[in-house]
């Protein structure tokens, strides 16, 4: 009973807020994690920022007006509107001055978990950011009796700037999990000295290390604002079914979420409706969204726990029954270290001179970590079709090269969610044959921290240019050993898991290292977007493009009308 | 490579089996002579969930609706020893499943579908009738006949006639993996 009257009197509270006008407000703020204080920028004077709270159906207007001293601007992470609101500046406006306020007016023709933040700089990982819930105009297709936003951030102590001044410096001036003198000589005593050196030199060649799986370290992973001492709680009561909204605002970083003792159920990713699928952990990349529903039935506390794919930091939160509890927190699993199959992208490799076969002190075949790859035959070919019985397979996982040191497994030997796990529950667009494909190499030189697309960085490269209308297949080829999160704003990215029709439909496509992958889009919203990968310091360092869609209703006189007509009524 | 999955199929289906939920029955086919065994799960008497009814005994009519991924009601009143047809259509763009049960019985059952889904019985929104019917040796195949369950693709729709007993923690749930996971399932009140 108690529950229901909380229930309606959230209801109520939410639909006070649906007047369709908000105010933000972008300040300057201290940021405490427990760990370190530092000044960062939010929104209505804290960081992370408010829930926004919209409804499907409804036209909203959001004022925002700028306290700092320099530009700046928010995206609404994920939502279809006229390219004139999307808030990047230089691609769809001017940015918003010190002092001024911007009007943001739009229709919401969606609903679902998303988020929005700063495009200017690096005040994101500096702060700001905040969530978004759309509450659907139908019922939900699964049912819940409460909902949390469950928000991730890399909090680091240097701020944006710094952090990427420091990397231009040195790629590696954030990595501290790099091998170190002690373990060449305990690599030798289990490999043999020339097996060691020669992994060394081969890795040194590509200006990479085996650790390089997050080049941003030294961060607390956050919760809703609060570190795994500070430790955000959301209550419950047992057998209550709770919808978790994940949202990774993080700068860098990957997370692995899992809450032993919990299975949790993923009925949406990107904000769009799933089939639901159960699952004992889950990969989260950095700008997407998972909402999972768990069922704790018992009286008790229960951790969520977010390890960094590279295991350097970790976000901490609980579930209980009374504020104040709390259960275990699990150790950190051991690093995962990249394989040579990590490295199968890279281009320009000739190590086909040497003669593994005849290697002093070596039973002649060189064992990589994790892969158990036969280096026997004197050239190194790096054809996944030719090493894949001898590597273990990716579970019949498309999205990571056979052999990866990334491949996920869930904690406990359960069931680790996979993009080919996902399929569309209601899919958007008809399926039809793409018009045309394009192809996007990710690229990158890491000891000059230089990233780019198809060789080229952002300031040299000319837009994308679509046509309204056509369908485009976008083939992504990783040629770099990191993993990189490409977001397409203002138009859905189609994932193709290979299911057709019920392809998921995403704003964030993760593409792993050495791994070619292919998302399709209905061009249907005219104007001008950006296309990038979401690690901020790649977005920054030149991995990204503009995208220009030419044609259209109107061409681009009136965005605001001719978005409605792309998505009305097919959410 | 066939033969190899089928020989997994065979051994998994019998695991099924083993774990003697009621619905499991005839998932089996030609178990016969095995029958004791559905009620030796230590948790209910085949009795104890109700039986099939006949049409003769009908009292009335309950109709339910399927979507995705929800019933409509999600609350079924009976009384006890009541003989009730349930018919029910499915509304929603995927196959979905009506069974009635206890809590257990459904988790039991959804091991069972999700191997329907593992083998490419069970698609999305269809049902691969030639895969479920398929002999996988010993006359066992994937049939989803159980009297205390329909499943159903889009547009289909069936119904089932039970007389219901003294058991009073009953749901009907849709096993399609992650379904009742997500909400699909309603109560039986008696």
């Amino acid at each position: 009973m108690k529950v229901l009257a909380l229930f309606v009197l959230a209801c109520l509270l939410s639909w006070t807020a649906q007047a369709g006008e908000y105010n933000l407000t972008v300040d300057r703020v201290m940021i405490d994690t427990g760990e370190f204080t530092k000044s960062g920028i939010g929104y209505n004077g804290s960081s992370p920022g408010p829930v926004l709270r919209f409804k499907e159906g409804e036209d909203v207007t959001i004022h925002v007006t700028n306290n700092l001293d320099v530009s700046t601007s928010i995206h609404w992470h994920g939502l279809v509107l006229p390219f004139q609101m999307d808030g990047v500046p230089g691609i769809s406006f001017d940015g918003i001055e010190p002092g001024e306020t911007f009007t943001y007016r739009f229709p919401i023709v969606q609903n679902g978990t998303y988020w929005f933040h700063s495009h200017s700089g690096f005040q994101e990982p500096d702060g700001a950011y905040g969530a978004i819930i759309i509450e659907p105009e139908g019922r939900e297709p699964f049912r819940f009796d409460r909902e949390y936003v469950v928000q991730l951030t890399d909090k680091h102590p240097h701020s944006g700037d710094r952090i990427l001044r420091n990397l231009k410096m040195s790629a590696d001036y954030y990595n501290r999990q790099q091998q170190t003198v002690g373990d060449f000589f305990s690599d030798v005593a289990d490999q043999g000295f020339w097996s060691t050196l020669q992994d060394r030199l081969m890795w040194g060649d590509m200006r990479m290390m085996k650790a390089d799986i997050e080049d941003v370290q030294g961060f607390v992973g956050l919760i809703n604002g609060q570190s795994p001492e500070q430790n955000w709680t959301g209550l419950f009561e047992p057998g209550e079914r709770i919808r978790l909204r994940f949202i990774n605002s993080s700068a860098m970083t990957y997370f692995d979420v899992r809450i032993p003792g919990l299975e949790m159920t993923v009925v949406e990713a990107d904000g769009n409706y799933v089939q639901p699928v159960t699952v004992d952990e889950f990969r989260i990349g950095v700008a997407e969204t998972y909402d999972v529903i768990v069922r704790p039935r018992e009286d008790r506390a229960y951790t969520i726990f977010a390890e960094s794919m590279g295991r350097s930091g970790y976000a901490r939160g609980t579930l209980a029954t009374a504020a104040g509890m709390s259960a275990e927190v699990p150790e950190l699993r051991p690093a995962p270290l990249l394989t040579m199959a990590d490295m199968g992208g890279h281009s320009g490799m000739d190590h086909s001179g040497m003669d593994h076969g005849d290697m002093p002190g070596n039973d002649s075949s060189m064992t990589m970590d994790h892969s158990g790859m036969d280096m026997s035959g004197s050239t190194m070919v790096m054809d996944h079709a030719a090493m894949g019985h001898a590597m273990p397979e990716a579970d019949d996982n498309p999205f990571y090269a056979d052999g990866s040191g990334l491949i996920p497994e869930a904690a406990d030997g359960g069931r680790f969610l996979a993009y080919t796990d996902l399929r569309a529950q209601r899919p958007l667009y008809e399926e039809r044959e793409p018009t045309r494909e394009i192809e996007l190499r990710l690229t990158g030189n890491m000891e000059r921290y230089v990233w780019s697309i198809n060789g080229v960085k952002y300031e040299d490269a000319d837009p994308i240019r679509l046509q309204y209308g056509e369908r485009v297949r976008f083939k992504f080829v990783n040629e770099t050993m990191m993993t990189h999160p490409m977001h397409l704003h203002g138009m859905w990215s189609i994932l193709d898991v290979g299911q057709g029709k019920w392809n998921p439909i995403k704003h964030v496509i993760s593409v792993a290292p050495a791994t070619t992958v292919y998302m399709e889009t209905e061009v249907d919203a005219p104007g001008e977007w950006a296309f990038h990968c979401h690690l901020s310091y790649h977005a920054a360092s030149g991995m990204f493009r503009k995208v220009i869609v030419e044609g259209g209703p109107d061409s681009v006189a009136d965005g605001e009308a001719e978005a409605v007509d792309g998505q009305e009524g097919e959410a | 490579m066939t033969s190899l999955s089928l020989k997994v199929l065979v051994s998994a289906v019998t695991l099924g089996l083993s774990a003697g939920a009621f619905a499991a029955g005839a998932h089996g086919g030609g178990h016969h002579g095995e029958e004791g065994g559905h009620a030796a799960d230590g948790h209910h008497s085949a009795g104890s969930i109700g039986q099939p009814g006949k049409a003769e005994d009908v009292v009335r009519t309950v109709d339910i609706t399927m979507y995705d991924n929800y019933y409509e009601p999600e609350v079924i009143d009976v009384s006890q020893g009541e003989t009730v047809r349930i018919r029910v259509t499915n509304q929603g763009a995927l196959v979905h499943e009506f069974n009635i049960g206890t809590a257990a019985m459904h988790q039991a059952h959804q091991k069972e579908m999700m191997m329907m889904v593992e083998h490419g019985v069970l698609l999305g929104d269809r049902i691969d009738h030639d895969m479920m019917n398929m002999d996988m040796g010993n006359g066992h195949t994937m049939k989803h006949d159980d009297p205390n369950s329909v499943l159903l693709e889009p547009g289909q729709s069936g119904e089932i006639i039970w007389t219901f007993s003294q058991q009073s923690s009953l749901e009907f749930a849709c096993n399609v993996p992650g379904h009742y996971q997500a909400g699909m399932y309603g109560e039986i009140d008696i």
